[in-house]
């Protein structure tokens, strides 16, 4: 009898411990940004090609570049603005400049007790010029954390 | 020939006592409980954290000597916020299910349990995010989501302990492995924290709780017990080596 209720105390003790051990930290390790995640193919062959140089810049916002002169990047990752239903990111493939504006709309998202809501978002359309892309393919109109292709730009 | 009646008579006396000793040790009486008990840790852990206010009581009662049915009701009132967001819920939770004891009921007699409880839970709860930001390449977004109420449904598998400290008051804990079935907010506006369930953010949720129980019997229940097996004689020798003498109990020494 005396063992058994040496045995309860260590489980009522165990549960103490367990108790003070489920305070876990709380730091915040998951991807919290949404970006557009553009990967680059050669027009002629269809294939997945990185540019030899990609400087990208939000319309308006030349001094903070996403990218600037960057080598061999893929996929691209692009930033929309929460804040609007649209935004312009000007985009430099090796040498000529294109403009491509996104139509969309945000929703916040909850990511973790930890990091917090994140803005994802829902693509509606997409415009560009022409001077180097030839076109744009829509492969997920879902902008969220998630890895994958979300557009192929074709130059 | 009255020296022989005597004998005989003696004989039969004897007989019926051992017999009255097999039928004692092949059944016990097992008295059932009707338990009601309090969580003891949530309102301790709220003076020093001020986030989390939780009142939670159950109620349960013996269906046999391994078996109990359980409820449990409870309020959260809960409020959170870090840099980049507010929270806040407040809410009733029920959970409902039962209890197994692992342990010999010889041993426990009521008093004692180790075992596994199932549950289903339900919370219907409010939940408000007054503020929210995010920040990436384009600056600061923000927005807010108003106060909704909700239903959530979720099952639970709690291991746990229960020992008696005094007369008919226990104390116990149990670790409880909640697995959410639906919030019914969709997988982008989740709640941070739902009531009864907790961190809504993980796939499953893990908590302890530590339980105040008093114990009101109710009945007593005869159960028939297997008997022990009998120690293996190097066993036995071993614990008499080990002990230093006999046991008296048993009138062995």
């Amino acid at each position: 009898m005396r063992r058994f209720i040496q045995g309860i105390s260590i489980m009522i003790i165990s549960g103490f411990y367990l108790f003070i051990s489920s305070c876990t930290s709380e730091t915040c390790f998951e991807v919290t940004e949404s970006y557009i995640k553009a990967n680059f193919y050669r027009y002629s062959t269809k294939k997945l090609t990185p540019p030899d140089s990609i400087t990208a810049y939000g319309i308006n916002m030349e001094a903070s570049k996403i990218y600037d002169k960057n080598k061999k990047i893929q996929p691209a990752m692009l930033p929309l603005n929460a804040s609007t239903d649209s935004s312009v990111i000007i985009i430099k493939i090796n040498t000529d400049t294109d403009t491509i504006k996104f139509w969309y709309s945000s929703y916040p998202h909850l990511v973790s007790k930890e990091c917090g809501y994140t803005y994802y978002h829902d693509i509606d359309s997409i415009f560009s010029t022409k001077h180097s892309i030839d076109s744009i393919s829509e492969k997920n109109r879902s902008i969220t954390t998630a890895n994958g292709e979300n557009i192929g730009i074709y130059y | 020939m009255g020296r022989i009646s005597a004998y005989i008579i003696n004989l039969l006396l004897a007989l019926i006592i051992c017999q009255g000793k097999v039928m004692a040790q092949d059944t016990i009486q097992f008295p059932l409980n009707i338990r009601l008990g309090m969580e003891a840790s949530l309102p301790v852990i709220y003076l020093f954290q001020k986030t989390n206010l939780t009142f939670e009581g159950s109620l349960s009662a013996d269906v046999n000597e391994k078996t109990a049915a359980a409820f449990h009701a409870g309020y959260t009132d809960y409020r959170y916020s870090q840099y980049n967001y507010e929270f806040r819920s407040n809410g009733m939770f029920f959970r409902t299910g039962v209890d197994f004891n692992l342990l010999k009921p010889k041993k426990t007699m009521g008093k004692y349990r180790a075992g596994i409880g199932l549950r289903y839970g339900l919370s219907h709860f409010n939940h408000e995010i007054p503020s929210i930001t995010s920040e990436n390449y384009w600056g600061t977004s923000g927005s807010s989501v108003p106060y909704r109420n909700d239903w959530a449904h979720f099952l639970e598998l709690t291991p746990g302990a229960r020992a008696d400290i005094f007369r008919n008051i226990s104390i116990g804990w149990t670790v409880s492995l909640r697995k959410l079935i639906y919030s019914g907010t969709g997988k982008d506006l989740k709640p941070v924290y739902i009531p009864g369930y907790g961190n809504n953010s993980k796939s499953f949720n893990l908590s302890v709780s530590y339980f105040v129980v008093w114990n009101f019997p109710y009945r007593k229940i005869r159960i028939i017990i297997k008997p022990e097996e009998p120690e293996e004689p190097a066993a036995a020798e071993e614990n008499a080596a080990n002990q230093g003498y006999g046991n008296r109990e048993d009138g062995n020494f």
